[in-house]
């Protein structure tokens, strides 16, 4: 088992509800390893007119 | 008066002016534990090196563990004592082992705490801090497994929770740690002991928390009061140790034998610092509609409710503030009958 730390941007699409929010953020970072550690650290408002939101994550992944 | 259980979250390594440092918001998990008569809190909150304190109305939960609790995956149950063990970083010093074991023989002679036995890992978990002053504390240990290898030996003993001492990088002069002794930045190696003590955690299904082994480090005439409890003795390890004695029980939902204290769909509120509501547990918090009670207490990060628009989210100065408003939930008052200007009750209209 290999850990490692990353910083990973994700766009939170009007689609998805706050309450589905921690789901749709944890089927994404799966993808990328087992998760021993996140959360948000930024949040930023895109200028594209579909009131899509940017997304930094924090975590720490094992491969 | 019934209790209204309530998490109490202070998330590590992000510089929070109370709770940033060692175990400075201790006194305020006391002030919640009272207002509440049920507070779950995570050991950032109440180890303060050789400090800390018992409270019947606290919880001490391990982070990944409450992260659990959380979202509904797990259950506490109270116990009077556990039988703890404690697994060394074999890249630790002979020396600096035993300042800690002498340590451990004093918490058992002179708390009564029940210390049961310690492991020292096959390898060395060589720790590697990924921080700078500017963003969130972060890392990582090189040697994940050695250390779930530990603590299967430590189970395998009897031990019921676990206690994790690693060696960590000779930083004392670095500008981060000099900064943090100072009150002004992020403590630099918690986001690693996070990573530590959520692999035990998350493998291991045990309490445990985590001390780091540093050497000994110069007098700083500066140090700041809220960083002081980490310049007494030559070990973190008392608070630790303190912490789990008598720590709960982790009971995997659903759960048939009834051996319950607190079930997560007891939960009322969760109190966390305004700017960090991106964490697991804030987030499992507003799927359930849980009261959030985000509170100004600086820090790097800027999460807040602007992002979110939850509509069961209090904003307050303080955690005296904070205290207010769990009391409120607790005895059922209706926060609007103390505020003004006080509305008129709404009429409804019938939809067709």
């Amino acid at each position: 088992m290999k850990l490692r730390s990353i910083d990973v941007y994700i766009d939170w699409p009007v689609t998805i509800k706050l309450k589905n929010l921690r789901k749709f953020i944890i089927s994404i970072l799966e993808r990328k390893g087992d998760v021993i550690r996140w959360s948000i650290v930024d949040i930023e408002d895109s200028i594209d007119s579909y009131g899509m939101k940017k997304l930094k994550i924090n975590a720490v992944l094992a491969n | 008066m019934e209790i209204s259980p309530t998490i109490f979250i202070v998330p590590t390594g992000i510089a929070c002016e109370i709770g940033g440092f060692a175990g400075d918001a201790l006194p305020t998990a006391k002030l919640l534990a009272s207002a509440s008569g049920c507070l779950i809190t995570h050991p950032n909150v109440m180890n303060g090196g050789n400090l800390s304190e018992k409270d019947q109305n606290i919880f001490y939960v391990e982070g990944y563990s409450l992260d659990r609790l959380a979202k509904g995956e797990i259950a506490l149950q109270r116990v009077k004592e556990q039988k703890i063990g404690i697994i060394f970083d074999s890249a630790i010093e002979s020396e600096i082992l035993v300042r800690h074991l002498q340590v451990a023989d004093a918490c058992v002679s002179t708390l009564g705490i029940n210390v049961h036995s310690y492991v020292v890992t096959k390898k060395p978990l060589n720790v590697v801090i990924d921080s700078d002053s500017s963003k969130i504390s972060s890392g990582i240990i090189e040697n994940p497994e050695t250390l779930i290898d530990a603590g299967k030996c430590l189970i395998e003993k009897g031990v019921t929770a676990i206690a994790i001492v690693a060696k960590f990088p000779d930083d004392s002069d670095s500008l981060e740690t000099n900064i943090y002794r100072e009150g002004k930045g992020v403590d630099p190696i918690s986001g690693v002991e996070a990573v530590i003590s959520h692999l035990i955690s998350k493998f291991l299904k045990v309490p445990c928390a985590h001390a780091p082994a540093l050497d000994p480090i110069e007098l700083n005439v500066n140090l700041d009061p809220r960083a002081a409890a980490e310049e007494i003795g030559y070990t973190f390890l008392p608070s630790v140790l303190i912490g789990l004695s008598n720590a709960p029980n982790i009971v995997e939902l659903p759960n048939v034998n009834g051996l319950i204290s607190l079930h997560p769909n007891q939960i009322e509120s969760i109190v966390v610092p305004n700017g960090a509501l991106g964490g697991e547990a804030v987030l499992a918090g507003i799927e359930k509609g849980l009261n959030i009670i985000s509170v100004k207490n600086q820090n790097i990060l800027s999460v807040t409710n602007e992002f979110y628009d939850y509509p069961n989210l209090f904003e307050v100065n303080n955690y005296l503030e904070a205290a207010g408003i769990i009391i409120a939930i607790r005895r059922g008052i209706n926060l609007n009958s103390i505020r003004r200007p006080l509305k008129k009750i709404e009429k409804c209209f019938y939809d067709d």
